[in-house]
C-alpha cells in the first residue's frame, strides 16, 4: 500500500463528506404549520381492532372516527361524551336501546360514504372471536352468542343510512364510554378473510375518515399524519401534518425537545423539570391522577395457592393490621420529595383522586408513624423474641422478599427506602429485580410475596377488575385480596344507579379499602409533558395529550 | 487446485447448515423453557381474560413443545418462520425491512474501521516507539476503553445540543419525502456520521493495535534484516513483505467484527434511533415473539458464518497452504 495514497485518498473522502453535509438541510427547529411528538417506540399496527398500547390507541383514534368521544370537563372534574361520527342520540325510556343519528358528511379517505352499516360491521368484527380484536370477549350487555359474538339480528336495527338503533339486554347498564370505539369501512376489510384482519395490509396502509390522515410511516423512524381536507374536524388556520417521531433513548428526546427538533414529550424525569424550566420555548405541564405505585402485599399463601389450589391467609401480609402497619412504617412522603419532586400526591385508595365528587376527603392517608406500625405489628403478634433485630411469630422470621422490574431507576429507589424504613421496625427484606417478563409472570400466577408495581387506571372509574374477590374470572386481582363487602359495592355498581348512588357506593369502597389496606398505596405520580409553547391550543387533560390535537395551531 | 477448493468449499457450507440448524433448535427450545409468556401483552384490566386464551391458542403455545418444535421445522423446511407476534406480519418480511439498513450501515463502519486502522497503523509503525506512536497507542487504548453509548451520548451533547451541527436521532429528517435525491443523499449521511463515529470508533481502535503489532513483529524478523542488507529500499520491504505477512492474521479477525457488526449494533441503533437489526431482535426478546427472534438469530448466524468463509476464502488466496488448513 502506498502511504501516500492512502492518506490522499482518506483526505478526498473527508472532504466529500463535509461538502455533502454541509449542503444539506439541516434538521433546525421544525417552521412548518407542523408537530413533531417524541415517543419512544414504534406503533405495531394503524388498526384500532389491534391497537393494544396507549399510543396505537391514541394514533387510531385520529384515523378513525367512533360515534361519540368522551371528553374532560375540568370545571366539573368529570368525564362527558360529545358528538362525533353520531350527530346525536337518544336512549329509549328504560335505557335498553339507543338510537344514533350519524353525520352524513363523513367520507372514508377513499371517498365512500360512511354509513350505518359501516358501525355494524364493526362491532361485528371487534367482537368476533376470529379477528381476536382488542374488544374481544367486551360488549356484556350486548346480546352475544356462546362464542362471545354480537349477535347482529338482536342488537342492531339500521333505520336509515345515517341512523341505527343498538338494542342492549334486559336489565344490563350500558354506556356510551363503553361503545367509543373507533369505526372501520366495511367495503375494505369485508374482502378479507376474518383470521388475517391482524396481518392484512389494511392495517398499515389504512383507509380511514378521522382528523387525519397516513401520510408516510417508516418503521422505527416515523409516522406522519396529514389532516384530513374533507373531515368536517378540519381548520385551514391549524396544524397540517402531526409528525411521531421514534426516538427511544430518554436523553436524545429531552435533547431534541430542548432543540425544537420535536415539540412534544411526556414521561419526562423529575430531574430534568428545573432545567427544561429555564428554556424559554418549553412549557412543562404535568397530567395527574393516571397513574399510581403500589406494594402488592399476597393476602393469601402463594405456596399453597399455586400447589394445591387452596386459599390461605400469608404468614406475613394475611392480617389486615399488618399490612396497615407496613404502610405506617413507609415513608412515602421521602420518595415523593425526593425523587418525584412533588410531582405526585400521596395515595390513599385506588379511587383516582381527578374525579374530585368520587372522592371521599374524609379518609386521610395513613401517616409515616414508626411507633404506631410497631405497636400494630406486636398486637399482631410479631415480637423480637429471640433478640437478633428481627420479629418472629411461632418460629417464622417476618424476613420476605420484594420483587421489582428491572430498569426503573424510580422502583430502585423507592425500594431502598422501603428496606430500611422496614428494618427500623424489625422487618428484614431483600430486594430482587427481575425482568419485565419474568417479573410479570411471576405476579400473574400469584407466586411472589410482595412486589412492587404500578396501576394505570382506566378512567371512567372501574374496580371491579382489579378488586373482586372470585381469582378465576378476576386475573387481575394480583394480591388476591376477598371481602363480600366490596363484592356486594363493585356488583352494586354496575346495576343501573344514579351517579350520586354510584358516588356513594365509591365512598363506602374506599372506605372498607382503606380500612384493609390489601396492598400499601404509595404515590399517584403525574405524567410530566414538555411542549413547545410556539404550538396552542394544546390541551392537556387525563384523557391524553394529543387528544384533540386537530385543535392545534403554530404560534408564528 | 480448483477441485480441490470447491472439494473444501462444499464440506464448509454443508457444516455450516448443520450450524445453523443447531442453533435455531437450540434458541426454539431456550426460548420456550426460559420464563416469560408472549400471550401477556394480552393480559391486562382493559382486556377480557378470554382474549389472552384465543392468542394463545392462535399461537400454538398450548401444545405440546414436541408439537411446536414439529410444526416449526415443517413450516421451516417450506421457507416460512411464521408470523411475528408483535407486527403481525410474516418474520421474513420484518427482517427484510430491517435488515438492509444494517448492512449498509455496518459495512460503512467496517470499511471506516479498516482503512483508519490501518492508515493509523502504516503511519505509526514508520517511526516506531516515537512520540505519536505513544500518543495514538494510548488514546487508541482509551477509546477502546471508552463504551459506546458513552461516546454516543458524549458526540449528541457536543455535536448535536452544542453546536447543532448534527441531527441527535433518525435516519431522515422529518420532511426527507421533498427533498432532491443529492439531499436525500445528504440527508441521510448528515444524519449516519455520529452513529457511524460511535460504531467505527473502538473497531478502528482494534485494528489499529493489531496491525500495528503485526507489523512490529514482522519488521524484528530476521529475514527483514537479510532484506535491508540485500539492499531492498524500505518501501519495497513495507509493500512486499511486510503488510503481506502482517495482515493475514488481521483478516480472521476482520471476518468475525463484520459478522458481529451484521447482527446489529444494539447500543448505537438505540442511541440514535435506528431501524437496524439489534433494535429489532432486543425488542422480540423483550416482547417474547418467538418467530422473530428465531428469525433474527438465522439471520445473523447466516451473515456471521458467511463473514467468516469469506474472510478464510481470503486468507487461502492469499496463502494456498491455507486451502487445507483454515478452510477446512
Amino acid at each position: 500500500m502506498n502511504l501516500k495514497i492512502a492518506t490522499k485518498s482518506f483526505y478526498i473522502s473527508l472532504f466529500i463528506v463535509l461538502i455533502s453535509f454541509q449542503s444539506c438541510k439541516q434538521e433546525t427547529p421544525v417552521e412548518s404549520n407542523r408537530a413533531v411528538v417524541g415517543i419512544t417506540s414504534d406503533v405495531s399496527t394503524l388498526s384500532p381492532l389491534f391497537a393494544f398500547n396507549l399510543d396505537e390507541g391514541s394514533i387510531t383514534e385520529l384515523l378513525y372516527l367512533s360515534l361519540v368521544q368522551p371528553d374532560w370537563n375540568e370545571a366539573k372534574s368529570n368525564l362527558e361524551i360529545k358528538p362525533m361520527l353520531a350527530k346525536n342520540w337518544e336512549w329509549n325510556k328504560d335505557s335498553s336501546s339507543i338510537t344514533f343519528n350519524l353525520r352524513d358528511d363523513v367520507k372514508w379517505s377513499d371517498g365512500q360514504d360512511c354509513t350505518a352499516e359501516d358501525v355494524v360491521f364493526s362491532f361485528d368484527v371487534y367482537s368476533d372471536p376470529e379477528v381476536q380484536s382488542r374488544m374481544y370477549g367486551e360488549f356484556g350487555n350486548f346480546y352475544r352468542d356462546k362464542n362471545k359474538h354480537i349477535n347482529l339480528n338482536k342488537t342492531f336495527e339500521i333505520l336509515s343510512q345515517y341512523s341505527l338503533k343498538i338494542n342492549f339486554l334486559p336489565k344490563s347498564k350500558p354506556n356510551l364510554f363503553a361503545i367509543a370505539l373507533p369505526i372501520i369501512p366495511e367495503h375494505v376489510y369485508d374482502k378479507i378473510p376474518r383470521k388475517d384482519f391482524a396481518t392484512a395490509k389494511q392495517s398499515s396502509a389504512p383507509v380511514c375518515n378521522g382528523s387525519f390522515l397516513l401520510s408516510s410511516w417508516e418503521k422505527d423512524q416515523s409516522l406522519i399524519l396529514k389532516a384530513n381536507k374533507n373531515s368536517f374536524l378540519y381548520n385551514p388556520g391549524n396544524i397540517s401534518e402531526l409528525i411521531f417521531k421514534v426516538i427511544p433513548d430518554y436523553n436524545s428526546r429531552l435533547t431534541q425537545l430542548k432543540n425544537g427538533e420535536i415539540d412534544l414529550m411526556d414521561l419526562i424525569r423529575p430531574d430534568d423539570i428545573n432545567e427544561l424550566k429555564q428554556s424559554e420555548n418549553i412549557k412543562i405541564v404535568p397530567v395527574k391522577g393516571r397513574e399510581y405505585d403500589y406494594i402488592g402485599w399476597n393476602n393469601i399463601d402463594p405456596e399453597s395457592y399455586n400447589k394445591k389450589h387452596k386459599v390461605i391467609p400469608n404468614k406475613f401480609f394475611g392480617n389486615p393490621e399488618v399490612r396497615k402497619a407496613l404502610t405506617y412504617a413507609i415513608n412515602r412522603n421521602e420518595i415523593l420529595e425526593n425523587y418525584l419532586n412533588n410531582y405526585g400526591e400521596l395515595a390513599v385508595t385506588p379511587v383516582t383522586p381527578i374525579f374530585k365528587n368520587s372522592i371521599d376527603s374524609s379518609i386521610k392517608a395513613y401517616p409515616y408513624d414508626v411507633k404506631k406500625a410497631k405497636e400494630l405489628l406486636a398486637g399482631a403478634g410479631w415480637k423480637d423474641s429471640n433478640h437478633d433485630g428481627i420479629l418472629d411469630k411461632n418460629g417464622v422470621k417476618f424476613s420476605f422478599k420484594l420483587d421489582i422490574p428491572s430498569g426503573n431507576p424510580r422502583r430502585e429507589f423507592a425500594s431502598t427506602i422501603v428496606k430500611n424504613n422496614l428494618k427500623e421496625i424489625g422487618i428484614e427484606i431483600t430486594v430482587e429485580q427481575l425482568e419485565m417478563q419474568v417479573f410479570m409472570e411471576d405476579i400473574l400466577n400469584k407466586r411472589v410475596n410482595s412486589y412492587m408495581a404500578s396501576w394505570y387506571v382506566p378512567i371512567p372509574i372501574e374496580l371491579k377488575p382489579f378488586w373482586y374477590s372470585d381469582l378465576e374470572t378476576t386475573p387481575m386481582n394480583l394480591v388476591s385480596y376477598q371481602n363480600q363487602n366490596i363484592d356486594k359495592l363493585l356488583d352494586e355498581m354496575g346495576r343501573k344507579i344514579s351517579n350520586k348512588q354510584l358516588n356513594e357506593l365509591y365512598f363506602k369502597f374506599q372506605e372498607i379499602i382503606h380500612d384493609d389496606e390489601p396492598v400499601t398505596f404509595l404515590y399517584w405520580m403525574d405524567d410530566i409533558v414538555g411542549c413547545n409553547k410556539r404550538i396552542n391550543n394544546i390541551e392537556i387533560n387525563p384523557l391524553g395529550v394529543i387528544q384533540k390535537c386537530w385543535n392545534w395551531s403554530i404560534n408564528r | 487446485m480448483k477441485k480441490e477448493l470447491t472439494k473444501v468449499l462444499i464440506k464448509r457450507i454443508s457444516t455450516s447448515l448443520v450450524v445453523l440448524f443447531l442453533l435455531i433448535t437450540f434458541i426454539f427450545f431456550l426460548l420456550r423453557i426460559s420464563p416469560g409468556d408472549p400471550a401477556q401483552k394480552f393480559i391486562s384490566p382493559q382486556l377480557n381474560p378470554a382474549l389472552a386464551e384465543k392468542v394463545r391458542e392462535s399461537f400454538n403455545l398450548n401444545s405440546s413443545l414436541l408439537e411446536q418444535y414439529k410444526s416449526f421445522i415443517e413450516n421451516l423446511v417450506k421457507g416460512d418462520l411464521g408470523i411475528s407476534y408483535n407486527y403481525h406480519q410474516p418474520v421474513t418480511s420484518v427482517i427484510e425491512e430491517y435488515l438492509p439498513f444494517t448492512l449498509v450501515f455496518a459495512s460503512i463502519s467496517f470499511c471506516i474501521q479498516i482503512f483508519l486502522g490501518f492508515l493509523l497503523a502504516l503511519i505509526v509503525i514508520i517511526k516506531r516507539n516515537g512520540r505519536l506512536d505513544k500518543a495514538v497507542s494510548q488514546m487508541s487504548l482509551a477509546v477502546y476503553a471508552t463504551p459506546s453509548f458513552v461516546i454516543g451520548v458524549i458526540l449528541i451533547f457536543f455535536f448535536s445540543e452544542k453546536v447543532h451541527l448534527f441531527p441527535s436521532s433518525g435516519l431522515s429528517s422529518v420532511d426527507s419525502s421533498s427533498f432532491s435525491l443529492f439531499q436525500s443523499f445528504a440527508d441521510y449521511l448528515n444524519h449516519l456520521i455520529l452513529p457511524v463515529i460511535t460504531l467505527s470508533l473502538p473497531g478502528i481502535a482494534v485494528f489499529y493495535k493489531y496491525l500495528r503489532d503485526n507489523l512490529e513483529d514482522v519488521y524484528n524478523k530476521q529475514f527483514v534484516m537479510n532484506l535491508r542488507s540485500l539492499g531492498f529500499t524500505e518501501k519495497e520491504i513495507a509493500r512486499r513483505h511486510v503488510i503481506p505477512n502482517a495482515i493475514n492474521p488481521l483478516i480472521s479477525v476482520a471476518g468475525i467484527e463484520l459478522g458481529i457488526l451484521f447482527s446489529g449494533a444494539l447500543i448505537t441503533e438505540v442511541i440514535f434511533a435506528l431501524p437496524g437489526m439489534g433494535r429489532l431482535t432486543i425488542n422480540a426478546i423483550l416482547n417474547r415473539d418467538y418467530p422473530l427472534v428465531t428469525g433474527c438469530s438465522l439471520a445473523a448466524g447466516f451473515l456471521i458464518i458467511l463473514s467468516n468463509l469469506a474472510a478464510d476464502i481470503i486468507r487461502a488466496s492469499l496463502d494456498k497452504r491455507l486451502i487445507k488448513g483454515s478452510l477446512n
